[in-house]
């Protein structure tokens, strides 16, 4: 079997999943949880295998395909890995059978609808990062919003409905906008190039006037910036991230909210070269503000999982920074911080939604001395608290570290030719890093620490085996990043390069000898 | 004027003809009405075919010169429309025993074809009258509903100023020109007279009655729900996909002028946002479509913004796509009894549990009309708005898209009292209902073409 089709496989496994689902039965659950699990199983496998057989060294797409589907617009069914999505891709396969996992015993309500909707997020999920043309990309992006409308609008908590119709209100209208965006951008395409075409290698070279590609990165960023989300687009993300179930919790961090990161980096910046090295400063403003704001907010939630929720905000900060610093370390830090707050962020989700299946409270103040009560559940929770800080040895610290050190060579540069602002940006930027680990460690000491203290504490066992699995399994992910980041780092860095070269253009490769040479 | 050319041309009309007259004369020997639905059935299925056949073979003929002429457009519009009779006539069945329904459906879509096809006023307010007559009397078929004749008069009383409206403009394009002939209207549009363009005007909004475009749209939400399930369907996609190819064929070749095109574009507009935002508030599901029809109208008017040549593709795509996603709505409503308490939205609470097949068709269906992709629904809006927008309409565009975002809500609104709500009047077993089920499947075959080959369809409608 070609690679080319076993990556077809790995994006309409999903679809098979829900055929399943629909042919089987409510009355047996645990066959449908079973089986569901299978197959998120062998789509991870089959997403390894295409990642060892990943080229770092080829810089084009690999294992496309291409059928052309809608000729007359110049829309084709156009897939493949790249640098940009290649980790992501592995991380969304990763997840699947997590995902599963652990919510086999929380999900009991339509337990065959529910495992529908992973799959069908799934294969959003996927798709949108493995789509190379711009009307399939659109497709997955809208998709997307479906299954999560449902997910969290039935399994969530009590405002539920409030929260899964803010957030669908609050991304389809970053959607609209894009797709009008979207249209004009492919009609200006064909009238300068006479290249009816949506695939993104084509459209990278549309060469649009500045006024133009101001109104339309406006457009396709306010989209992308909803999905991160950034201060001040995030409000729908507590609320969300609150009233979703574990597993809707775990997707939204886990992959969701990387959606926009991706977005920015595989279109937002390089679609529009010009209007984005305008707007330099201001996204690093806002990623800046994210990620202090973000940290602030989580210092003083008494919500468990807004806490989490709030820290996300600011983790993705750091990967806005380091996707505005156009650096090459900067960019290889914001893809990496993508992945490691996918890991970390997933797995401290599957922790609140472990200790809540047991205790049925995420009031923060409920609890007190847990490592005493669930010594193996502290320990996982500690590791992957002192990983989202960014201890180094975890994923974390290789993320926020190069984030911060290419936002930082790019700033220096800024300042040796002037203009400081973006050096005090990155200064503010790095009380995020102090600020993440007072709210994550307080959070920590108050939770794990102290006076033993939980509701329902006489009932309370420690992990089973397959919540240590699920955990283990992340822990594992969390360490194989920080300690070994050069392999897959190379698998993205002929992507960055190409980043580098379309956001930067002439004054990144003119300025890279130069940073170089100082050192 | 040769036989051969009158018999192959207006085939589908002749099939319809013969089917209706033998549907009478079945019904006259008093044969079981069984009998006359499957013949009615199977005329306007073996119609569409013909239409389909015509509009694939590239059939282009005058058939009486200056009346009524057929290209592969028309046909391909002919088809579309019988297509979407077929799943309205099973959906029929459910509610209506006897032959009354099939009989007036035939007669009407006789006119609708009539309607597509017609080159003079003469024939094409011939059409209108044969497509709306039936009408009217397919309202009060339901007589038993208390409703029911409130909107048979509303639809009648409106449908006749669309009438005198249309005869007005044709009378005054004629005094301008000395001609019935439709491309009247298209010259019309630019000309420096202004008798030409008050009778293109009053033709217009003619046709902005019919298809029920704000200002001229508070007869629809009555009409719908007054009227039966059946015949709302029969209403909200058939009446509709007829007017508006005729619209197309009106507005031909026609470039539009600035002028003109404040008038296309206000009010349907006005139309999509206006009915986005009354339909949020609707109690009854029929209401609500109403309102959801009346800013999807606007949409297929905003076609018209764009280039000549993608005019009549964008709008009988899009028709098809609507039409085929409202039909599966219809065939998914609740029916456990009293019409009144079925037509509720808040009887729709729970629907998944008690029938999860129609929860989720209906799902799917709201996901479509609200513009979602890769359902037919997002391919014909983008298709609308990538038009307007090539047309050099980009503010335009952009206000026409941010209002299909209004819609949004209401449609979610539906599935989510679907999946996450329970039923209000406790859980009742509603038995499955044959015909419903059947016409949900009937339309789902064309849906899943449309959504994985939309190439395909476009090609075909190319025109």
């Amino acid at each position: 079997m070609s690679d080319a089709l076993i990556l077809n496989v790995v994006l309409w496994l999903p679809v098979a999943g829900i055929v399943y689902t629909a042919a089987a039965d409510e009355r047996r659950p645990d066959a449908v949880r079973g089986w569901s699990f299978a197959l998120m199983l062998v789509q991870f496998a089959l997403t390894a295998w295409l990642y060892l057989r990943y080229d770092a060294a080829d810089p084009g797409l690999q294992f496309a395909t291409r059928l052309p589907w809608i000729p007359d617009w110049g829309v084709a069914y156009l897939i493949g890995l790249d640098g940009y999505n290649v980790l992501l891709v592995l991380l969304t396969a990763f997840l699947g059978p997590l995902v599963v996992a652990g919510s086999w015993t929380a999900i009991t309500k339509d337990v065959r609808l529910f495992h529908a909707m992973v799959f069908l997020i799934q294969f959003a999920m996927l798709g949108t990062f493995v789509a190379q043309d711009l009307f399939l990309f659109y497709l997955f992006w809208e998709l997307m919003l479906v299954p999560m409308f449902l997910m969290i609008g039935i399994w969530g908590g009590e405002r539920r409905i409030y929260a899964t119709i803010k957030f669908v209100l609050y991304t389809a209208f970053g959607s609209i906008l894009m797709l009008a965006a979207m249209i004009y951008l492919v009609w200006s395409l064909k009238t300068t190039t006479g290249v009816a075409s949506f695939a993104f290698a084509d459209l990278y070279g549309a060469g649009l006037k500045p006024a133009a590609q101001s109104w339309l990165f406006a457009a396709f960023a306010l989209s992308f910036a909803i999905k991160v989300p950034i201060v001040p687009l995030h409000t729908w993300l507590p609320d969300a991230h609150v009233e979703a179930p574990t597993a809707g919790s775990v997707i939204l961090a886990g992959v969701l909210l990387k959606m926009g990161t991706y977005g920015f980096m595989k279109l937002g910046f390089p679609l529009f070269p010009d209007a984005a090295r305008e707007a330099t400063v201001i996204v690093m403003l806002l990623g800046v503000i994210s990620i202090v704001y973000g940290a602030c907010l989580a210092l003083v939630q008494t919500d468990i999982k807004k806490i989490i929720a709030y820290s996300s905000i600011s983790h993705l900060g750091y990967a806005m920074l380091g996707l505005a610093s156009v650096d090459l370390i900067g960019i290889q830090g914001a893809v990496m911080q993508m992945v490691s707050h996918g890991l970390t962020a997933a797995g401290l989700f599957f922790m609140v939604g472990m200790i809540y299946e047991r205790c049925h409270s995420r009031n923060l103040a409920d609890y007190g001395g847990i490592a005493k009560l669930l010594p193996v559940y502290s320990v996982f929770f500690m590791v992957l608290t002192l990983a989202a800080i960014g201890l180094p040895t975890t994923s974390g610290f290789t993320g926020e570290f190069l984030a911060l050190l290419g936002t930082f060579r790019t700033a220096w540069q800024a300042h040796a030719a002037g203009n400081s602002t973006m050096l005090w940006l990155a200064g503010v930027a790095v009380t995020g890093v102090v600020l993440g680990a007072l709210y994550m460690l307080w959070f920590a000491q108050r939770f794990l620490f102290g006076a033993t203290r939980a509701p329902h504490a006489e009932h309370v066992r420690d992990l089973s085996a397959r919540e240590v699995g699920i955990l283990a399994a992340l822990v594992a992910a969390v360490f194989w990043l920080g300690l070994f980041p050069d392999e897959p780092m190379r698998k993205t860095e002929l992507a960055a390069r190409q980043y580098q070269q379309l956001v930067g253009g002439a004054r990144a490769v003119a300025a890279l000898p130069a940073t170089e040479a100082r050192r | 004027m040769n036989v051969q050319t009158v018999l192959v041309s207006m085939l589908p009309e002749h099939l319809l003809l013969a089917g209706l007259c033998l549907v009478l004369v079945l019904d006259i020997l008093g044969r079981a009405p069984r009998t006359s639905f499957a013949l009615a059935l199977g005329t306007v299925v073996a119609a569409a075919a013909a239409a389909a056949v015509l509009s694939a073979g590239g059939y282009a003929a005058a058939t009486f010169v200056g009346q009524l002429s057929v290209s592969p457009a028309t046909s391909a519009g002919k088809a579309i429309v019988l297509v979407l009779a077929v799943p309205v006539l099973m959906l029929s069945r459910d509610e209506f025993r006897d032959a009354q329904f099939p009989m007036l459906a035939l007669a009407s879509l006789y006119g609708a074809c009539l309607m597509i096809s017609a080159d003079s006023f003469l024939t094409l307010l011939l059409g209108l009258e044969t497509l709306s007559l039936p009408v009217y009397a397919l309202v009060l078929l339901a007589m038993q509903r208390k409703d029911c004749a409130e909107a048979a008069l509303k639809y009648l009383v409106l449908g006749g100023t669309a009438t005198g409206m249309l005869l007005m403009g044709a009378s005054l394009l004629f005094g301008w020109s000395g001609t019935l002939a439709i491309d009247a209207f298209a010259r019309a549009l630019d000309a420096p007279s202004a008798l030409a363009r008050a009778g293109a005007a009053l033709v217009l909004c003619a046709f902005f009655l019919k298809a029920a475009i704000f200002p001229f749209h508070a007869w629809a939400p009555d009409a719908y729900q007054g009227g039966s399930v059946p015949a709302t369907a029969y209403m909200a996609t058939i009446v509709k996909a007829a007017v508006l190819l005729a619209v197309v064929r009106l507005f031909g070749a026609a470039e539009l002028s600035p002028a003109m095109i404040a008038l296309v574009a206000v009010p349907p507009l006005v139309s999509i946002v206006w009915g986005n935002i009354t339909a949020m508030r609707q109690p009854s599901f029929r209401r609500m479509i109403a309102y959801s029809s009346i800013a999807h109208a606007g949409f297929l008017f905003f076609a018209l913004l764009g280039a000549v040549e993608g005019r009549f593709q964008a709008i009988a795509f899009y028709l098809a796509a609507y039409g085929l996603m409202s039909l599966v709505a219809f065939t998914a409503l609740p029916h456990d009894g009293d019409d009144a308490v079925d037509d509720r939205i808040d009887s729709l609470k729970g629907l998944f549990h008690r029938r999860p097949y129609a929860a989720v068709t209906l799902a799917i269906a709201m996901l479509s009309l609200a513009g979602i992709p890769p359902l037919p629904g997002f391919v014909a809006k983008f298709l609308v708005f990538r038009n307007v927008m090539a047309a050099g309409h980009t503010e335009l565009a952009v206000l026409g898209l941010v209002g299909s975002y209004l819609g949004l809500y209401f449609y979610l609104r539906v599935i989510q009292y679907m999946f996450m709500a329970a039923h209000p009047y406790g859980a009742t077993q509603a038995a499955l209902r044959r015909h419903a089920f059947a016409a949900s499947l009937v339309c789902l075959v064309p849906v899943a073409l449309l959504t994985v080959f939309p190439g395909w369809a476009l090609g075909l409608l190319r025109g």
